[in-house]
């Protein structure tokens, strides 16, 4: 990857000092690209979220990406997940990535009233990983259909378990799964 | 026509006639999905000129074409949706599935992908590649129009019918009764309509 242009890389650094400044208690990281890293803490994790989004001198006014990944193999901690948020301030050109770790059962605070565009990404993280965010608007699959049952990028999840249906009618008209429907698959 | 004006006259057989009408029209529908979209695009260009085969003319309407081209990946959300394009396709018609993911899944033998759209249409050609280079795309249709003159016996000739391509979808055979009383079971519901009912 190239390197960041010099006046980006100053703005980089000074993000870097004040928000060590700012959150001490947290562990921050920079990759090879220099980009920032900052862990945090699921009780913490929507104060900073509201501090990195109003903060005058940290204003990372986009969400570009919300992803998350199964730490099935504890490389990244005890828990089983971790929630990746990029972000990127569209002002000073500068991105930071916050990282949350979370357990199985653990629901995440929605970020829909601080980035909209967190309403869609947080379907894909439920949909993709079985992940719940709490007071969100419309908790729904986005890529799956709404009959898929389990969660596909979750390590357990076999790949090749494909789930096809036979028509592309909304659960509400369909009504029911056709796994569910099959005796043998009651009693695997 | 004769030079002189007068109606001249080219004796022929009438199924002669008509296969080679059908061999040099055959408008295709373009299912392009991915990458092999764009190769398709390319064939149609000047640089290719697939018209040179009488198949240029693109139907986006399903009734009025005479060849499915599905080039791209096929998702196990999509197949039902090409499954009723097929069907809605009128007889005479032809299939050429164009590139890896159409033919057989691909790399993507995942759990999302349908495995080759021959799980739920039968398929006249396979055009191998990933993506096929447009050269390979014409001499699929050379060769369609090879089994349209000679009347060659089409592989995959059993035609699925809607309810072998369901079952197919949901890879059960089982599965087929329980849909067809889920669909009565649809008939109660107020967002379904059934012909003849009001």
């Amino acid at each position: 990857m190239s390197q960041a242009a010099p006046q980006i890389k100053e703005l980089e650094d000074q993000l870097h000092a004040y928000l060590e400044q700012s959150f001490p208690q947290h562990r921050m990281e920079r990759d090879k690209n220099g980009d920032l890293i900052i862990w945090v803490e699921r009780h913490e994790f929507l104060s900073m979220a509201e501090r990195c989004r109003q903060d005058a001198k940290i204003r990372m006014d986009r969400l570009s990406d919300l992803t998350a990944y199964d730490n099935l193999d504890k490389k990244d901690g005890p828990e089983r997940f971790v929630l990746v948020y990029q972000l990127y301030s569209m002002s000073q050109h500068t991105r930071l990535r916050i990282k949350m770790r979370i357990n199985e059962n653990e629901s995440v605070p929605t970020l829909v009233p601080l980035w909209r565009a967190a309403n869609w990404l947080e379907r894909e993280v439920f949909d993709m990983f079985g992940i719940r965010f709490e007071n969100h608007p419309d908790l729904r699959r986005i890529l799956m259909d709404e009959r898929f049952e389990g969660f596909p990028l979750r390590k357990e999840y076999d790949l090749q378990d494909r789930q096809p249906f036979p028509d592309t009618l909304p659960v509400r008209i369909a009504g029911y799964n056709p796994r569910l429907a099959d005796p043998e698959d009651q009693n695997p | 026509m004769a030079k002189d004006g007068s109606a001249g006259f080219v004796p022929t057989r009438l199924d002669y006639a008509v296969k080679w009408a059908q061999k040099n029209s055959l408008w295709p529908m373009p299912f392009g999905t991915s990458c092999c979209g764009i190769e398709l695009m390319s064939t149609l260009s000047g640089t290719y000129d697939i018209s040179r085969f009488g198949a240029e003319v693109v139907r986006f309407s399903p009734r009025q074409a005479d060849l499915l081209l599905v080039a791209g990946t096929i998702t196990t959300k999509m197949s039902p949706v090409l499954r009723q394009i097929y069907d809605q396709m009128l007889e005479p018609k032809w299939v050429i599935a164009m590139g890896a993911c159409s033919s057989s899944g691909g790399i993507f033998n995942t759990y999302s992908v349908l495995q080759g759209i021959d799980e739920i249409m039968p398929v006249d050609i396979y055009i191998p590649g990933c993506p096929p280079i447009p050269e390979g795309l014409l001499f699929g249709i050379m060769r369609l129009q090879e089994i349209v003159e000679k009347g060659l016996p089409r592989p995959n000739m059993h035609k699925l019918t809607r309810e072998e391509a369901r079952d197919a979808m949901s890879y059960r055979r089982a599965i087929g009764e329980n849909l067809f009383e889920a669909e009565k079971l649809d008939a109660t519901m107020p967002l379904t309509t059934k012909t003849g009912e009001p």
